[in-house]
């Protein structure tokens, strides 16, 4: 019975132990399992969060790209909108100074303008001396206009066949007729500004022909001014025979009279005389040289003697015959000849080709005394450059200073030929050797 | 009983030997996971951060060009003006050359008796210096 009871008290023992350890084995079976599906659960949470970020990134990356591009877009368009504002201002800069420019020359044409017009309005009233002061008033102006004195300009209007001379320290300039009268005259204390003063011969011989009057020459002999002119003689239809007068008077700047009752050289044989220049040799004999127009033949360059007065030819003395065209460049004419002693050599400057046109120019001679015989150097020693075209009509003279200067009328480069005008030019002029040579202008 | 009993236990130590397994496994990749998360974090951080100092930057430059596309434009309108004024003044300039040359023209006809050519000189400009005058008022 004990034994019974042992036995079953031993199963069931053992069946509670053996209940406990598969309890047990279920119960840690159970929570394994519960600790690996959370374990589970979180690595599926971390997955998916790590795919969120790594989408963020991927986007915010994209975003980046995206900005980095529209950023350097914007930058380079600042830079290029930088360029445009400096090319921009710097064309602004460039336009201001233009119309600065243009301002200036407005204002200079309109001064210029403006003094030629009040100049041509007192013609029409008939006071001329009133026109020539208007002219002068403005001449600057008018200089700028045509160039300024960079090529030797200095009178910038109508001034053919200029002569001019030393007193004192004044210097006057004469030319051929033009709106300021027979005989313009014009004065200047530098040789770069010069004033008009009017008429040096208001008054013609009844002989004359009016507006027909050029070439002047004027020199001091003792106290009297002499001047001598080409001029028309007066016949049916004003067609007269071109010849030479003479006028005197006590100052430079006129008025000059000419009382004679016909001209002094004509050579109507010779188609005319015209284009006198006086001279004094060593001696202080005086001599005039002139050209005869040709007529039928060719035009020539002429000297002759003159009393000590220096209004007439010296008795007993006949005209020579210096030059003659025979160089291609003179285009079968000269004329407007200018004898001075530079260095005890007597030059003759004279002055070729057609004075309407760019190949005129001015040619030199050596001559051996005032009356020849005289060999021309070859080609002309001043012709037609980039500031001016057609130079001649040419005056050398000596300023007070001792220093050599030409004077010559030119055309503008862009206004060449009648009725455009010829202005007064003025460059130094220097002697290397027997060759005379212009100074360039500027 | 006893063979049910053994069986039914090693059944249970297998099962969670094998639990235990998953879950070492997991907890491995758990924490690589874990650690990718922490590196794209910082990536994304420091691209976020970029992110902002580009947006300024662009907000900056954006109000650069505005002005300087202000800027350009009123120098443009300045140039076109200034320019339209030259061009102006240009045809001032031509029509007082025209006019002036005429004018001399008439003065050297006037100066040899010339009066018709004189007159003619005048009458062929007279519609430049009127421009001219009329351009300059």
């Amino acid at each position: 019975m004990r034994d019974r009871w042992w036995r079953r008290a031993s199963v069931a023992a053992m069946c509670v132990a053996v209940l406990a350890v598969l309890t047990t084995a279920v119960a840690t079976d159970l929570q394994a399992h519960a600790r690996n599906r959370s374990e589970h659960t979180e690595l599926t949470a971390a997955r998916s969060r790590l795919a969120k970020q790594r989408t963020d990134l991927a986007i915010t990356t994209y975003v980046k790209a995206v900005t980095t591009n529209h950023r350097n877009g914007l930058q380079a368009s600042v830079a290029s909108t930088l360029g445009q504002i400096a090319s921009t201002q710097s064309s602004l800069s460039g336009a201001a100074v233009l119309g600065y420019l243009q301002s200036v020359d407005i204002g200079t044409l309109h001064t210029c303008l403006g003094g030629v017009q009040q100049s041509l309005q007192q013609i029409g009233a008939g006071d001329d001396n009133a026109a020539a002061q208007a002219i002068s008033a403005v001449a600057g102006a008018c200089s700028t206009i045509e160039g300024g004195t960079g090529d030797g300009l200095v009178y910038p209007f109508d001034f053919p066949d200029p002569d001019v001379i030393t007193v004192g320290s004044a210097y006057y300039g004469y030319a051929t007729n033009s709106v300021a009268g027979n005989i313009q005259i014009i004065t200047s204390t530098d040789l770069t500004h010069w004033t008009a003063v009017g008429d040096a011969l208001p008054s013609l011989p009844t002989w004359a022909t009016p507006d027909e009057t050029w070439a002047p020459t004027v020199m001091q002999i003792g106290a009297t001014f002499v001047l001598y002119y080409a001029v028309r003689v007066a016949g049916p239809g004003g067609g007269g025979a071109e010849c030479i007068s003479v006028a005197t008077a006590t100052q430079p700047q006129g008025p000059f009279a000419d009382s004679s009752t016909g001209p002094v050289e004509c050579q109507p044989n010779l188609g005319g005389s015209i284009d006198p220049s006086l001279f004094t040799d060593a001696t202080g004999t005086p001599y005039l040289v002139w050209k005869s127009n040709g007529g039928g033949g060719t035009s020539a360059i002429w000297s002759q003697q003159l009393d000590a007065a220096g209004t007439a030819f010296a008795p007993a003395t006949t005209p020579t015959q210096l030059l003659v065209p025979d160089q291609s460049w003179e285009g079968g004419v000269i004329e407007a000849p200018d004898m001075v002693m530079v260095g005890g050599r007597y030059l003759l400057f004279y002055s070729g080709n057609s004075w309407k046109t760019a190949d005129y120019a001015v040619g030199v001679a050596t001559c051996v005394g005032p009356v020849g015989p005289c060999t021309k150097l070859p080609g002309p020693i001043l012709a037609s450059d980039a500031g001016m075209k057609g130079p001649g009509g040419e005056s050398v003279f000596v300023d007070a200073s001792g220093v050599l200067w030409i004077a010559f009328d030119a055309w503008a480069p862009d206004a060449v030929g009648y009725p455009n005008s010829r202005s007064l030019y003025l460059r130094k002029l220097s002697v290397s050797g027997a060759v005379p040579v212009v100074a360039p202008g500027g | 009983m006893f063979v049910v009993l053994a069986a039914a236990l090693g059944y249970l130590v297998g099962n969670e030997v094998q639990a235990n397994t998953q879950f070492d496994r997991a907890h491995r990749s758990l924490d690589i996971t874990r650690a990718r998360i922490d590196g794209v974090d910082g990536q994304l951080a420091t691209v976020r951060s970029q992110l902002t100092d580009l947006q300024g930057q662009v907000t900056q430059d954006s109000a650069t060009l505005a002005a300087d596309t202000t800027k350009l434009n009123g120098a443009k309108v300045a140039l076109a003006n200034s320019q339209a004024n030259n061009s102006r003044q240009s045809t001032v300039i031509s029509n007082l050359h025209t006019c002036l040359g005429g004018v001399e023209e008439a003065l050297n006809a006037l100066s040899v008796g010339d009066q018709s050519h004189a007159v003619a000189a005048l009458d062929a400009v007279a519609a430049s210096c009127e421009s001219a005058v009329a351009s300059d008022a």
